[in-house]
């Protein structure tokens, strides 16, 4: 493979697309959801699992591939020992996906959050995008509500044309872009210094720009024919996407890669991503703009 | 149980309500000229107290602040429980998470803008105690606690002179609130552990007892307790009754922090304070909840507790020019290197971090609150007080002129080097 080609790869056409495979009960609906986004996207399908190489394995996953119509001499299946994250990693890396869809627990217990899953830990250092699928179904069930992040920042509008060319492929129609209004050390000031009047002007004034900002993003992307609705909400980043795309009923929440390489820390002291990682709201689609 | 007589409460309402309506006054007017309300507070407090009304009225003022009997320990409780607020409400705009969210730049920027002032206070205060009336014996904690004083910030002036130039939200805006931030948790940690060291013994192990304390009950309240604070307040804000629910719930919690601490010896503050983080960190808590928190302590307790600094100390005859010019020039040297070399090692260009640098110097409320509290506990004389005093309102003033200047150097670089690209391209 030529690794060249990963720099400055585009965050879509999802042209391969890699599904880590556990043995576990999912295994069938997580099969069966890949199957139906690499069918709608014409992408290659690539199998990881990482983990001893069996004849029982091997026969299982025939039958789940003969089960769900997947030829398995069009789909590359791969067994590799070693790290389960730094293998998956490498293996995405030699392989040029551009995305990798896994099963994840919606909340993953307390010593395991904080120590890492397989799935959250890929999530958090993977250089292609992620898609965490909580509850996968057999047969694939396409995402009709989709929210997005609507952040300020450089990779947002490529997570939102991302989001844009899966919604045009699936047929998606209520897509909301969403950005987060979080003022810390507002309150503390207003309190201090401020007439009520003052106040509410100087908070509908920080509104308006987030409003303005995240429309500006919007309007650059390619909306052509969706539904696009764009929304400002108040609360911490993060946090407050993941509560919107519970309140909403969303199938598909879409945000950005994390910015810095996430540690413990980050989990202690919760932000941003780490919200919805620690208890996700619907299905997840990290989107790595390689930017 | 014993209680105050008719008289001393009518004493103690006339002295509350006297410097809270007053106070409002003289805020309000010099707010028409953009001054810190905490600066018409303790204008009120130096009007009230011996420097103006005890000097000129003596007898009128005795009568509202009596010196002895009931009246000044009824005071003295309602200042304590005031300061032991104020750091509670300080903590809770503290959000670590915006520290590591801002990354490189924020982490340089604090952590530059601690280490430069507090060595410099240090070593200047180490090698010169005479220059400040420090004995020799009493040099290293004074020493500490100078390097401490210069290396704090104060969020809530920092934060109304972003909003006043319109940088709030900007990526310079954002670094300086993370940094100012991250000071204040470290600034108050060591403050505490000094005051701790002041009141132990001079037993070396009650030094580590003290340190093991303050990081024991710091690391625990803000992971275990956190978690907890926000897995209740969700119950709290719908179950109980609103907003009176989470303000109780709220307040018990600092008050009971405050008095864990106290009772190892470790000043309260650090307690309120380090339980204003857990409680204003939950995601759960609401904005209003949030909002009448801060309305509550900042109308009602921060007036009182800053009107009261004048009424303790006479600002005419304890004001030393020399220790005034030291502490001011040393402040001003600290910080600002300190800051603007951190954010310039984080990223930041020159000028950009000159502005950082000037706008972290803001020291405002909380080095008076600082100067307060090392002053009650014999860690300075009354004339580095009213230097700290005057070095805290100064750099305050100071600090956002100082920085619109090299804001408006870097936007009309910014301008021109777009023009040159403009012409090269033609």
């Amino acid at each position: 493979m030529d690794l060249s080609k990963l720099k400055k790869r585009a965050s879509y056409p999802f042209e391969n697309i890699g599904v880590a495979i556990g043995f576990s009960p999912n295994l069938e609906a997580i099969l069966s959801e890949a199957k139906m986004l690499a069918d709608v996207l014409n992408a290659n399908l690539f199998l990881f699992h990482i983990g001893e190489k069996t004849s029982e394995k091997e026969e299982a996953l025939e039958i789940i591939l003969k089960k769900l119509g997947i030829d398995s001499r069009k789909v590359r299946t791969m067994w590799m020992d070693g790290d389960p994250v730094d293998t998956l990693l490498k293996l995405c890396k030699l392989n040029i996906i551009d995305l990798l869809v896994m099963g994840a627990l919606k909340k993953e217990n307390l010593i395991r959050y904080y120590l890492g899953s397989i799935a959250r830990s890929f999530s958090r250092r993977a250089k292609c995008s992620v898609l965490l699928l909580t509850k996968p179904t057999m047969p694939a069930r396409k995402p009709k509500k989709v929210v997005v992040n609507g952040v300020d920042n450089p990779k947002t509008f490529h997570t939102i044309n991302t989001s844009f060319y899966l919604s045009r492929s699936l047929g998606i129609n209520d897509i909301a872009i969403v950005t987060e209004n979080h003022m810390p050390g507002l309150a503390m000031t207003i309190a201090e210094s401020s007439t009520a009047p003052e106040a509410s002007k100087i908070k509908k004034e920080y509104s308006e720009q987030e409003t303005n900002k995240l429309h500006s993003i919007v309007e650059k992307c390619q909306r052509e024919g969706l539904n696009v609705k764009e929304k400002v909400i108040t609360g911490k980043p993060g946090y407050a996407i993941r509560a919107y795309a519970e309140s909403r009923k969303a199938d598909l929440l879409v945000i950005n890669s994390p910015d810095t390489q996430l540690n413990i820390l980050d989990r202690i002291f919760t932000h941003d991503i780490e919200y919805i990682l620690e208890d996700l709201p619907c299905d997840v689609l990290i989107v790595h703009s390689r930017v | 149980m014993a209680s105050l007589s008719h008289d001393d409460l009518i004493i103690l309402l006339v002295s509350i309500s006297v410097m809270l309506i007053v106070s409002r006054i003289v805020a309000e007017f010099l707010k028409q000229f953009k001054l810190p309300v905490v600066m018409g507070e303790l204008v009120v407090g130096i009007l009230l107290g011996p420097t103006i009304l005890g000097n000129f009225f003596p007898e009128l003022f005795n009568s509202i602040f009596p010196a002895e009997g009931n009246v000044p320990i009824a005071l003295d409780g309602i200042f304590s429980l005031s300061v032991i607020m104020l750091l509670f409400v300080a903590g809770m705009e503290v959000q670590l998470p915006l520290v590591l969210k801002q990354g490189k730049i924020a982490v340089y920027t604090s952590v530059f803008s601690m280490i430069i002032p507090f060595v410099t206070g240090f070593v200047i205060a180490s090698y010169f105690p005479h220059w400040f009336g420090i004995p020799e014996d009493q040099k290293l904690l004074f020493s500490l606690f100078f390097g401490t004083a210069l290396s704090i910030s104060a969020l809530p002036v920092i934060a109304r002179i972003l909003i006043d130039m319109n940088l709030f939200r900007t990526q310079v805006g954002l670094i300086i609130i993370a940094s100012a931030m991250f000071n204040d948790l470290l600034g108050w940690l060591i403050f505490s552990f000094i005051l701790g060291l002041v009141n132990s013994s001079s037993d070396n192990s009650a030094v580590f007892y003290s340190l093991g304390y303050i990081i024991g009950f710091g690391v625990l309240m803000l992971t275990v307790g956190k978690k907890i604070i926000n897995k209740a307040l969700p119950w709290v804000q719908t179950k109980l009754s609103w907003p009176g629910g989470v303000l109780s719930i709220s307040l018990g919690i600092c008050l009971l922090c405050a008095a864990y601490t106290q009772s190892i010896n470790i000043h309260a503050i650090l307690g309120a304070f380090i339980a204003g983080i857990a409680v204003g960190d939950s995601v759960h808590l609401h904005e209003k909840a949030r909002e009448i928190i801060h309305q509550f302590v900042t109308n009602f307790f921060a007036p009182l507790f800053f009107v009261s600094i004048g009424l303790k100390v006479n600002f005419i005859t304890q004001f030393d020019f020399t220790i005034v010019t030291i502490i001011m020039v040393l402040a001003y040297i600290g910080k600002v290197a300190g800051a603007s070399i951190g954010a310039y090692l984080g990223g930041m260009n020159k000028d950009l971090s000159m502005a950082v640098g000037f706008g972290m110097n803001a020291r405002g409320a909380m080095e008076i609150i600082l100067g307060t509290l090392a002053l009650k506990a014999g860690l300075i004389k009354e004339p580095v007080f009213v230097a700290l005093v005057i070095m805290a309102l100064v750099t305050s003033l100071t600090s956002g002129p100082l920085m619109r200047r090299f804001i408006d150097k870097d936007k009309k670089k910014q301008v021109s080097e777009e023009e040159e690209d403009v012409f090269t391209y033609i």
